[in-house]
């Protein structure tokens, strides 16, 4: 799942994604997500048929654009409704008032920790070792992020996504030897020291498409992943697969700008959504991003049940603490480009 | 004709345009030089930001020295080509047009992708390279990259300009200069590069102040170390939200081309290069 990916890049990539709109229905919802055909698949899973039985004409834009939303928020003129977000901003924005508070939203069906104030998750996905099966074999590959880091032993160019939130601090902290449970608040002069001593291996990714095309020609034969990009990948015949230990679990959450005129129906869909067992499953046959409903597993397919972060859960290294980031992600960011500048 | 004449004859069909530029151009420039000592607080924090950091100042010192070096390397290209179009067959002419053109009517994102696959480790240089027996040759996500990718991107911007100057010049005076006993090369370095220098200067300028702009090439064929104030300008304003530091990198951005532009005036007569007064 692309996340602040270059915005441009999407924005042409993406085809035509606009919703067959008729100007005559007074019901409509916007839907705002990375774009793609991630996006496609999503709406025609869970909005279309929601949208469907109620009369609604679901609109919509991509992708997420966090300029764009603060300044629809700031200008009064909001016309995004459900928008797919990183958690962080997802807190920044509820605390700065830009986001919806959510509540009349029944969070019971999704795990406690993934929801907020004023984001409900959208689905889960994991951090993983997303590795090149042509130069390191299923069983001669870095199963811990110290053998990530271990470019004598597994030599070769190294891949992380090009921004703080993107897990590399906290790889960087689980290959120094900092307990799971003790990632957080990150030491950041611990971890920017063990990144040092990779630094010349290390290649950065902008998008999930450089990603899957740097693993699979092999020229980055070691990437911290998006496990949905790797699966995706494999599917097509790459030689690609993900190594699950250590994984770091994220996600994305759903906000409503403030000032959205469709609020409410926003909540309702979103309600709607949290209970849609059969939508969130489809989507995730689909992408290999794991539903936020438990129920919906049951409808997953096993080749795709596999290849989800609920099926490696006692695997996982930690989840994301995006309260942490959402506080610390302007210094943090200040302190990567000085550090790759260096 | 007397060109003050008809300029004041005439004047008043330039205020549409006046008129269009002060709502799409000076309003949001007088709003964004506002948010940059407004945001989030009023004073010169945000310009204090930039200077304190090494970091910032060292983006700003790379584009312009990017901008530079694509300029150089876009001329020494664009120059002979813009030349070589003015020996061609009308047929062959055509060819070098199409050959210009076609790349600046292709997609950015397209072309900038195409050269990844091109340049990386694993791409058909290298592999070409690799099958001849020689080390691979980092040419992706450092300058070497930028540079390839920016100088394709801008060439036309300098062919086209260089073109269109040396069309207008009369080659009937290389002969001259010729019969009066210059060897040809002294008497194209003399006589007929002289007369392309409003072209020259015209596709200079036209290459160096986009290039200061560029954000997708650099963002995706450079390093870490390759950053453009473009790329840095939407990551304050998209990722981090600094929506204050984002408007004074731009404005710094605008200051530092203006004074440039200005000190370029010193040296060329732009107003003749841009088709102005004779």
């Amino acid at each position: 799942m692309p996340r602040r990916v270059l915005l441009a890049l999407t924005a042409l990539t993406l085809t035509a994604c606009g919703s067959t709109a008729g100007g005559g229905a007074d019901k409509q919802l916007t839907v705002v997500m990375w774009g793609g055909d991630d996006q496609k698949k999503a709406v025609a899973a869970y909005v279309e048929p929601w949208a469907k039985g109620k009369g609604v004409t679901v609109k919509q834009d991509s992708p997420t654009d966090y300029a764009k939303f603060r300044a629809q928020v700031e200008s009064k003129k909001v016309s995004w409704g459900v928008v797919e977000v990183e958690p962080n901003f997802a807190v920044t924005a509820c605390k700065n008032g830009w986001a919806v508070k959510l509540g009349k939203v029944d969070t019971s069906a999704v795990k406690k920790e993934l929801v907020g104030e004023c984001g409900i998750p959208v689905l889960e996905y994991a951090f993983t070792i997303g590795y090149n099966t042509k130069t390191f074999s299923a069983g001669n590959h870095p199963t811990s992020w110290a053998e990530f880091f271990d470019t004598a032993k597994f030599p070769g160019k190294r891949g992380f996504w090009k921004y703080a939130t993107g897990a590399m601090f906290e790889a960087a902290l689980l290959a120094d030897g900092v307990p799971k449970d003790k990632l957080y608040p990150l030491d950041l002069d611990r971890a920017f020291k063990k990144l040092d001593t990779i630094k010349k291996d290390i290649v950065f990714y902008e998008t999930g498409e450089q990603q899957q095309q740097l693993v699979s020609s092999g020229e980055v034969p070691l990437i911290q992943a998006w496990n949905g990009r790797i699966f995706a990948a494999a599917k097509d015949g790459q030689p690609v697969a993900n190594e699950w230990n250590e994984h770091l679990l994220s996600y994305d959450q759903l906000v409503i700008p403030a000032g959205y005129k469709g609020a409410a129906l926003a909540e309702e869909w979103m309600n709607a959504f949290l209970a849609d067992a059969k939508g969130q499953a489809d989507y995730a046959n689909q992408s290999a991003y794991a539903p936020v409903n438990p129920k919906a597993l049951e409808f997953v397919t096993p080749e795709v049940r596999k290849e989800l972060p609920t099926e490696h859960e006692d695997q996982r290294a930690a989840i994301i603490d995006y309260t942490y980031w959402a506080e610390h992600y302007d210094k943090v960011t200040e302190r990567m480009n000085a550090w790759m500048a260096e | 004709m007397d060109g003050r004449v008809a300029g004041r004859r005439w004047g008043g069909l330039v205020l549409p345009l006046v008129a269009f530029l002060l709502v799409v151009f000076v309003y949001p420039l007088a709003g964004m030089l506002a948010r940059s000592v407004t945001d989030p607080e009023p004073g010169l924090g945000n310009y204090a930001a930039f200077f304190d950091s090494p970091v910032y100042s060292g983006v700003l010192v790379n584009t312009f020295l990017t901008a530079g070096l694509v300029t150089l390397v876009t001329l020494l290209l664009g120059f002979p080509y813009a030349y070589l179009m003015t020996l061609a067959t009308p047929f062959w002419r055509g060819v070098l047009m199409a050959a210009v053109l076609v790349p600046f009517w292709t997609s950015l994102l397209v072309r900038t992708f195409a050269w990844v696959l091109v340049l990386r480790d694993t791409g058909v240089v290298n592999d070409v390279i690799a099958a001849l027996g020689g080390a691979p040759v980092p040419l992706l996500r450092n300058l070497t990259g930028v540079l390839i990718g920016m100088v394709q991107v801008m060439l036309p911007f300098a062919v086209l300009p260089i073109y269109a100057t040396m069309r207008t010049i009369d080659r009937r005076l290389l002969q001259a200069a010729e019969g009066l006993g210059a060897r040809p090369a002294f008497a194209f370095w003399r006589v007929y590069a002289p007369l392309t220098l409003p072209g020259v200067a015209a596709a200079t300028l036209l290459v160096f102040v986009s290039s200061l702009g560029f954000y997708v090439t650099p963002a995706l064929l450079g390093g870490p170390k390759n950053v453009m104030i473009g790329e840095l300008i939407v990551q304050q304003l998209s990722g981090v939200l600094r929506w204050g530091f984002a408007s004074a990198l731009a404005v710094i951005l605008l200051v530092v081309t203006g004074v440039l532009l200005l000190l370029a005036a010193r040296v060329v007569d732009l107003r003749r290069m841009l088709g102005g007064g004779r």
